[in-house]
């Protein structure tokens, strides 16, 4: 029992390593980190080194790209007629409604991609003719499709050779149109909030001390004279004195009362500016 | 109040008038700097019709220079002891200063819209860049300059321009992103162009455009609402001290 497992677990890992040293049997996305590895309408591959590894003098190795839903059909149509397989779907017509739903073009001659060489780094992009016309023409993928890929071993005289396996599943990102970018305001920042606010309130307070300031200062009248009166008997005296007299005359002071009174006829005591307003 | 804590006022007031000046005439400055817009980003806020940061630097270019004239004129109706020239004084300063707040809220405000994520810059990117109309070739230029001096690519990374669909993309649906994007040589040619066009990162620029304009934008933002706030924040002060020396003269 032991001896079974040990023998049947060898086979399994020299199996293993013989697909893990490069017979790869389908066809694979790059290794490489391509920022377009993978875009709505194109596919970046690796080439086709030791894909097939049979000896074919002018053999050409050629791909199918469609979607994954036309993989039955392709085979189907492989082998029920195998009379120029090239020209089953050509690419303008390709994806249309009732159409086949997948496409051919040539990748490159078969002693391109010999098996000792085995060059990581290379790439095949599937889609690069953009939008074409040809009938084998590399041209883009449907937008946001899944879509599948298969190598075929084609000689000179347009007979299929060889086939690999279907790839895996490959789903496209759909394209977003830009318009379901969603451009109005985000958030206000904090800098913005301060600065309104801060200013709406100085405004405010400017606006409201200016106010304030008017009032005080149109509105008091009363408060500028009381200063001025500063004896105890307060009485306002007009100057009749000054037009035709001397500042040094005063007659219309009483001599007998200037020691007990405060002299009101001194220019600095006389009140000026209500005496003015009387 | 005495004749002394007057004449003490007087020259707070005539000093404070002085500092207003000198910084109204740098607001003046920094406000011709940016409406000059040096970095030429103009068309991006241009174009979506967001503009109101240049145009808040045009205001604050006529009220820094009208805070400069009127603080002289402060000055001498300080000296001058005069309570019409103060009231007149206080009266301009006061609308200057409504029309500046004006000018510092604005800017702060647009920037927000402008920039406070990328996605205005970048539906602006993709609808017209390479576009055929007058809009279309100066954003073509500005973003052309802009990825080649900064080494950048797209909005936020060169994925923006395989995700959306672009004017760009259906003008060349060949190319994934604009050769601008692509790292050249000292003699300008590009230093790998293949490898470019399927995006092996080391022959393009993958940092994306976004951080450097919101940095420029930002930078003229702040230049007028923060330095416009500093000189309203003075100014508030110098028209509170104005008004009590108002108050007690005659």
């Amino acid at each position: 029992m032991k001896t079974n497992t040990v023998i049947s677990l060898m086979s399994l890992m020299s199996i293993w390593m013989w697909t893990g040293e490069g017979q790869i049997f389908q066809p694979e996305l790059t290794s490489n980190a391509f920022l377009a590895k993978v875009t709505s309408n194109t596919v970046i591959l690796k080439q086709p080194y030791c894909v097939f590894n049979q000896p074919c003098p002018g053999c050409e190795i050629w791909l199918v790209a469609g979607l994954c839903s036309a993989n039955g059909t392709f085979d189907a149509l492989v082998n029920s007629s195998t009379t120029n397989i090239l020209s089953l779907s050509p690419y303008p017509t390709a994806f249309n409604p009732s159409s086949n739903n997948f496409f051919l073009t040539r990748v490159g001659l078969l002693s391109d991609f010999p098996c000792n060489q085995y060059p990581n780094d290379r790439y095949f992009v599937v889609g690069a003719d953009g939008i074409c016309s040809g009938v084998n023409c590399n041209g883009v993928l449907p937008d946001g499709s899944t879509v599948c890929f298969k190598y075929l071993l084609i000689d000179a005289n347009r007979t299929l050779i060889n086939s690999s396996n279907w790839s895996g599943n490959i789903t496209l990102p759909k394209l977003l149109p830009l318009q379901t970018i969603y451009d109005g305001l985000s958030a206000r920042s904090g800098a913005m909030v301060v600065i309104t606010t801060i200013l709406c309130v100085a405004a405010a307070l400017l606006l409201l001390l200016f106010l304030i300031m008017l009032c005080v200062t149109c509105c008091r009248p009363t408060k500028k004279d009381s200063k001025q009166i500063s004896v105890m008997n307060s009485i306002r005296i007009p100057r009749y004195d000054t037009h035709n007299l001397k500042e040094r005359v005063h007659p219309y002071d009483n001599p007998a009362y200037q020691s007990d009174l405060k002299n009101y006829s001194t220019s600095s005591t006389l009140p000026k500016n209500g005496a003015r307003k009387l | 109040m005495g004749a002394g804590a007057l004449t003490c006022l007087m020259f707070v007031v005539v000093a404070l008038n002085a500092i207003a000046a000198a910084a109204g005439l740098a607001l003046f400055a920094v406000a011709i700097w940016v409406a000059v817009d040096g970095y030429k980003l103009y068309p991006i806020s241009g174009v979506s019709g967001k503009d109101d940061i240049f145009a808040a630097a045009w205001i604050a270019i006529f009220t820094g220079f009208a805070f400069f004239l009127t603080c002289i004129f402060g000055i001498f109706a300080a000296l001058k002891r005069s309570r019409a020239l103060m009231m007149v004084y206080l009266i301009i300063m006061f609308i200057i200063f409504l029309f500046e707040c004006a000018s510092a809220i604005t800017a702060a405000t647009n920037r927000d819209y402008l920039v406070g994520n990328s996605n205005l810059v970048k539906k602006q990117m993709l609808q017209y860049y390479g576009q055929d109309s007058i809009q279309g070739k100066q954003i073509t230029q500005t973003w052309n300059r802009v990825m080649e001096q900064v080494e950048c690519c797209g909005a936020d990374s060169p994925e923006d321009w395989i995700l959306y669909n672009s004017t760009f993309k259906q003008i060349y649906p060949t190319y994934n992103w604009p050769l601008s994007c692509c790292k050249r040589l000292s003699s300008f040619e590009l230093q790998d162009p293949a490898g470019c066009k399927v995006g092996l990162t080391s022959t393009l620029f993958t940092k994306g455009c976004f951080n450097y304009i919101e940095s420029v934008l930002s930078r003229y933002t702040w230049a007028v609402s923060w330095y416009g706030f500093s000189v309203l924040m003075l100014v508030f002060f110098t028209l509170v001290i104005a008004m009590i020396y108002f108050m007690q003269l005659e």
